[in-house]
């Protein structure tokens, strides 16, 4: 399977794929695999080596002392009868079937008897250990080569005698068991190897199927998610995440594209009723009187625009939260402020107004923000109220230990089903075209709510008869009363 | 009156030279903050209007080491960054007003002005427009001697007023100072707790005292 990579290009800064067949031995986990196979190595390494002295070992340390016994004996046997008996003896016992061989030869060297012709090395003074390989024909006379320990001395007077142990069926059990070690050395080895190359190529293609997902979204497909499995491993975990971030990419991108467009829209029409009041102006045969009025109205539709601007970047600072400072406000005293402050416009406009706040309310928050929230949400009601109508202020802490603040009225209401809608920027129902305002009034409520993690909530308000008007609801984390 | 502009906008720096010349104030130019602090520590101004964003020195800087050099020139900071905190700032470093950008020139006019007239005045406890009498300690308004039963908030509106007798004070200045709320209702509530107001000093009475000032704001006096 070919990896894909991402390279980022030095010159042209745009991303491509590379594709590489020796990818996967480049990945991590293959080469955390390669070494754990290095240190498995090591072990079996030295686990063989120990089995092989414990058991070769014991083979020569078994050999050497029976080797050790026969040279004393026959040594007794010099001491006790001469030359003439070690001489039978030593023919006698290499006749004999078995393992044992015997070399028994004059102090000049030369051979008086036993199974070789010649000894396998000069003997010194003492008895010494020799281990030495040979070449002598068998009862068949074909000639067998083996190796054999034993130990070669010089007796008192001057013969030689060398005792020493045929090796050679020994040799063919250390033969097997050095292979059997071989072979499983060699097994290990490529068991692990072949486990490190499965393991990195699982792993590798989990990561690959997440950094597919991301080269695609950069390709401009903004809904694809990397592929979630269900056995919640690490990769899962990865993907998941990496899916909750693209979901708010998408989300901010979808946002700001919306209030491109909207801005867009809501701009293009007053910035051209600015043009054409300027362009009639100036058209027109010069009339001090009707120059300023058409300055004026100029002048007002700028301040709009600005208005709508400055709309703009609040709600762009607010979202981007970072830089606030919550601290403990006294909402009530702020709520009860903003409440009597609004209390005569709404009567001038021949609105009911009632507010009813709870002693005591208090929350960490941005106090500045949380008064122009909960003011927006007054304004929006007064706004959309038709004269005659009622408005209700009302703040309280929850059972559930947040606290509410929220504005009815008995005016047009929202459909429950567009409700989510007027929370988006620019959002202004079709039947709300004509009054004024941005259409940020509520989106920005909205983020400062988030911003005190708590929530923009539309319900319906007051009824009257069969229908209901707007509720809106603040409903922040509150702090425990004094 | 003498008023320094410290502004390195070009455009926006002649545009308020020339309402404040309109306006009958005598008016230097400084392009930079360095500039602007030396000609405020050697000439007489009797207010300073400072941008924020400044060359070679920021305008906070400026009004800060004005202030430790004895300087108590009002100075009004100008600036597009007009959220709380930096308001806050400004005013901490020893301004005496912060206009957000964009303001109209008539905004800035009236709070030139009211910064002029509210420069080294003892704490009153008595306040007087005409037969208009608040007594700040007692907290009772008599209008011709008779006694005015104003509501708390009215009573702070009517003391700004009167603080500013003669001078135009415009809704936004009311909104900061009096209810210290930063951001503009979209509804004419600051009219109609004017029309309160009025109706309570003005309405028994022949010569009214509080006058609107059309597009601008209102104005207390005789």
């Amino acid at each position: 399977m070919d990896s894909k990579r991402l390279q980022r290009s030095p010159s042209a800064g745009e991303f491509r794929i590379r594709q590489s067949s020796f990818a996967l031995f480049r990945t991590t986990t293959f080469r955390l695999a390669l070494a754990q196979a290095g240190l498995v190595l090591a072990f079996v390494a030295a686990l063989l080596l120990s089995i092989y002295f414990t058991t070769v070992g014991q083979l020569e340390a078994e050999s050497d002392a029976a080797a050790d016994g026969e040279f004393a004996s026959l040594e007794r046997v010099y001491s006790e009868g001469g030359m003439r008996e070690l001489n039978q003896q030593a023919t006698i016992r290499a006749a004999r079937e078995g393992a044992m061989l015997y070399v028994l030869a004059e102090s000049s060297g030369a051979v008086i008897a036993g199974d070789f012709q010649q000894l396998p090395s000069q003997p010194r003074d003492s008895a010494e250990r020799v281990d030495f390989r040979f070449e002598r024909p068998n009862d068949e006379g074909r000639v067998v080569r083996g190796r054999a320990r034993g130990r070669l001395g010089r007796l008192l007077g001057g013969p030689i005698l060398l005792v020493a142990r045929d090796m050679s069926d020994d040799e063919a059990i250390t033969d097997r068991i050095t292979r059997a070690l071989w072979t499983v050395a060699v097994l290990g080895l490529l068991l692990s190897v072949a486990s490190g190359l499965i393991a990195s190529w699982f792993a590798s293609r989990r990561v690959e199927t997440i950094a597919s997902a991301a080269l695609d979204v950069m390709a401009g497909d903004l809904a694809r998610r990397a592929p979630v499995r269900s056995d919640g491993d690490e990769f899962d975990g990865l993907a998941e995440a990496f899916n909750a971030m693209l979901d708010r990419i998408e989300q901010l991108i979808q946002a700001t594209r919306s209030a491109g467009d909207a801005i867009a829209h809501d701009l293009r029409s007053p910035l051209t009723r600015f043009r054409q009041r300027l362009e009639t102006a100036l058209e027109a045969p010069p009339d001090v009187d009707a120059d300023r009025e058409a300055l004026r109205k100029a002048a007002e539709e700028a301040d709009r625009l600005l208005e709508m601007f400055a709309g703009v970047l609040r709600l762009a600072r607010v979202e981007a939260s970072g830089n606030w400072t919550l601290q403990r406000i006294d909402a009530t005293a702020i709520l009860r402020d903003l409440a009597e402050f609004y209390e005569p416009a709404a009567e001038e406009r021949g609105l009911g107004y009632r507010s009813s706040i709870e002693d005591g309310l208090a929350l960490s928050g941005e106090a500045g923000l949380f008064a122009q929230a909960a003011s927006n949400l007054i304004e929006n009601a007064m706004k959309y109220t038709p004269s005659g109508g009622c408005i209700e202020v009302r703040a309280w802490l929850r059972p559930d230990g947040r606290m509410e603040f929220s504005v009815l009225d008995d005016g047009p209401g929202i459909a429950p089903g567009e409700r989510d809608r007027v929370l988006e920027r620019f959002v202004r129902l079709e039947s709300a075209r004509t009054s004024p305002g941005a259409g940020l009034g509520l989106s920005l409520v909205a983020a400062v709510a988030r911003l005190h993690r708590g929530g923009l909530h539309l319900r319906d308000g007051l009824a009257i008869g069969e229908r209901h008007g707007l509720g809106a609801a603040l409903v922040l984390p509150a702090e425990a009363r004094h | 009156m003498r008023v320094l502009i410290v502004e390195d906008d070009a455009d926006v720096a002649a545009t308020l030279k020339a309402s404040l010349t309109a306006d009958e104030h005598e008016v230097d130019l400084a392009i930079d903050g360095e500039l602007g602090e030396n000609m405020a520590l050697n000439g007489a101004y009797d207010v300073i209007v400072l941008d924020r964003m400044l060359p070679k020195k920021l305008g906070v800087s400026v009004v800060r080491d004005l202030r430790q050099q004895g300087v108590s020139t009002p100075v009004l900071i100008l600036s597009a960054l007009h959220d709380e905190d930096h308001r806050v700032e400004g005013l901490n470093a020893g301004a005496n007003d912060y206009l957000g950008k964009p303001f109209s020139t008539r905004e800035l006019l009236a709070r030139v002005r009211a910064l002029w007239h509210g420069r080294g005045r003892e704490p009153l406890t008595r306040l007087q427009v005409g037969d208009l009498e608040m007594d700040l300690l007692a907290r009772i308004v008599k209008r011709g001697g008779k006694k005015l039963d104003l509501q708390p908030r009215e009573f702070r509106l009517l003391e700004y007023l009167m603080r500013h007798a003669g001078q135009t004070v415009t809704r936004k200045m009311l909104l900061e100072n009096v209810w210290d709320y930063h951001f503009d209702p979209q509804t004419n509530v600051i009219d109609v707790h004017i029309s309160r107001l009025r109706a309570k000093i003005d309405r028994d009475f022949s010569q009214s005292l509080l006058h609107t000032v059309r597009g601008s704001g209102y104005r207390l006096e005789v």
